[in-house]
């Protein structure tokens, strides 16, 4: 009987520790699979036909159908810089040095990955869009009342949770497998100017 | 013991997840319509949106396609350099990309083939066809085509979906070179 007890304990124990690791190595991703640089999170394989298991579950999960990193690198931010969680009810300051790419575009959604309704239909400034110094840096204001310059709203609900994403589309620095890579400094800071 | 089982319901967990969820980017492109044709998706508007995290700044269109039956021919007249068609297999994996910037012409031609089906099948004998034709060898008998038109302006999405609903997938070949403005494509309005 005592041997039957130990036995459902420890499959209890492994049940937890097996899922809970697999969830959060699929969900947070780890050193294996993301780079994180600052508030920002990159899934080096997603897409990859060579993928390893963790990003291909991760992948599965999210919905989505990314490029490749030979084509495309995507950021994706929850947290302010200071790594606080990104929320509706404050108001953040973007500021950003220049992206050696084709195209870019930094995108707001709720956490879940949807955009967000506001009156201006404004969801992203991608670099077409975006009113930038002559060096190429900017400056975005994430905020739900209007903001002079690069306003991007985040709608009405101050509960909200959101997620930042920064796509770059045919970055021009290249590794020798031909995965752009993105200086840490061009990646944007996430300053927090007020909460309620 | 409780460790070593732990690991191994951890890599199960891992291996299965991909099997296991309902809702990756394929079913949901798949419910769209018919494989083998071109499908334009609306501009996103909030709650309405294929697949979470699309970006807001790029129109999209997209063609499931079937090779059981024979290759597929997709074309378009690239509108310029920021556009992308990506080829990905039933698990999203993005195993051949065209990129705009790369094309020297703006009508592009691509037959899609199974790795046991020839070229030949699927252009005819006609070797001028083979000409500015981009063979793409699929490992997969069905996947997704997706072309992504950046909008390079604020003002761009009209033009965007015009030319988006020009470019055609399916199993048509190509007019003979005399005639080669591709004919208006069935425009699929619907989502």
């Amino acid at each position: 009987m005592r041997a039957l007890g130990y036995f459902i304990g420890a499959f209890a124990v492994a049940l937890l520790l097996g899922i809970g690791s697999a969830w959060y190595m699929i969900e947070r991703g780890s050193i294996l699979t993301t780079t994180r640089i600052g508030p920002w999170t990159s899934w080096l394989s997603e897409g990859n036909p060579n993928a390893d298991p963790y990003t291909r579950a991760h992948l599965a999960r999210s919905g989505r159908l990314p490029l490749s990193s030979t084509a495309a690198r995507y950021f994706a931010a929850s947290t302010d810089s200071a790594g606080s969680h990104l929320s509706a009810g404050c108001e953040y300051m973007i500021s950003g040095g220049p992206l050696n790419a084709r195209w870019w575009s930094l995108a707001v959604y709720e956490s879940r990955g949807s955009i967000i309704a506001n009156p201006s239909n404004r969801y992203s400034f991608n670099s077409e869009e975006a009113i930038r110094r002559s060096d190429g840096s900017y400056e975005i204001h994430l905020a739900r009342n209007a903001r002079p310059g690069n306003w991007l709203p985040v709608g009405k609900d101050p509960d909200k949770d959101l997620k930042l994403m920064l796509r770059v589309y045919g970055p021009r620095e290249t590794d020798a497998s031909g995965i752009g890579q993105i200086p840490a400094e061009s990646l944007p800071k996430i300053e927090r100017t007020r909460c309620e | 013991m409780a460790v070593v089982l732990a690991g191994l319901i951890h890599v199960v967990a891992v291996l299965t997840l991909p099997v296991l969820a309902p809702r990756n980017a394929y079913a949901r492109l798949a419910a769209l319509g018919p494989a083998n044709t071109m499908i334009q998706l609306a501009a996103l508007k909030p709650g309405q949106q294929v697949m979470p995290n699309m970006a807001p700044d790029v129109r999209y269109a997209m063609c499931v396609f079937d090779l059981s039956d024979g290759p597929i021919h997709l074309r378009a007249t690239i509108q310029d350099e920021l556009w992308l068609i990506a080829f990905y297999t039933p698990i999203g994996e993005n195993f051949y990309t065209v990129i705009g910037a790369d094309m020297k012409r703006e009508d592009v031609e691509l037959v899609v083939t199974t790795e046991d089906q020839s070229v030949a099948d699927a252009t005819g004998d006609a070797p001028e066809a083979l000409e500015n034709l981009i063979v793409v060898s699929s490992p997969v008998s069905k996947g997704i085509a997706l072309i992504r038109a950046p909008l390079a302006g604020p003002s761009r999405s009209l033009e965007a979906q015009r030319a988006l609903g020009a470019t055609y997938c399916g199993r048509e070949r190509s007019s003979p070179p005399a005639a080669a403005i591709p004919g208006p494509a069935p425009l699929s309005s619907g989502l």
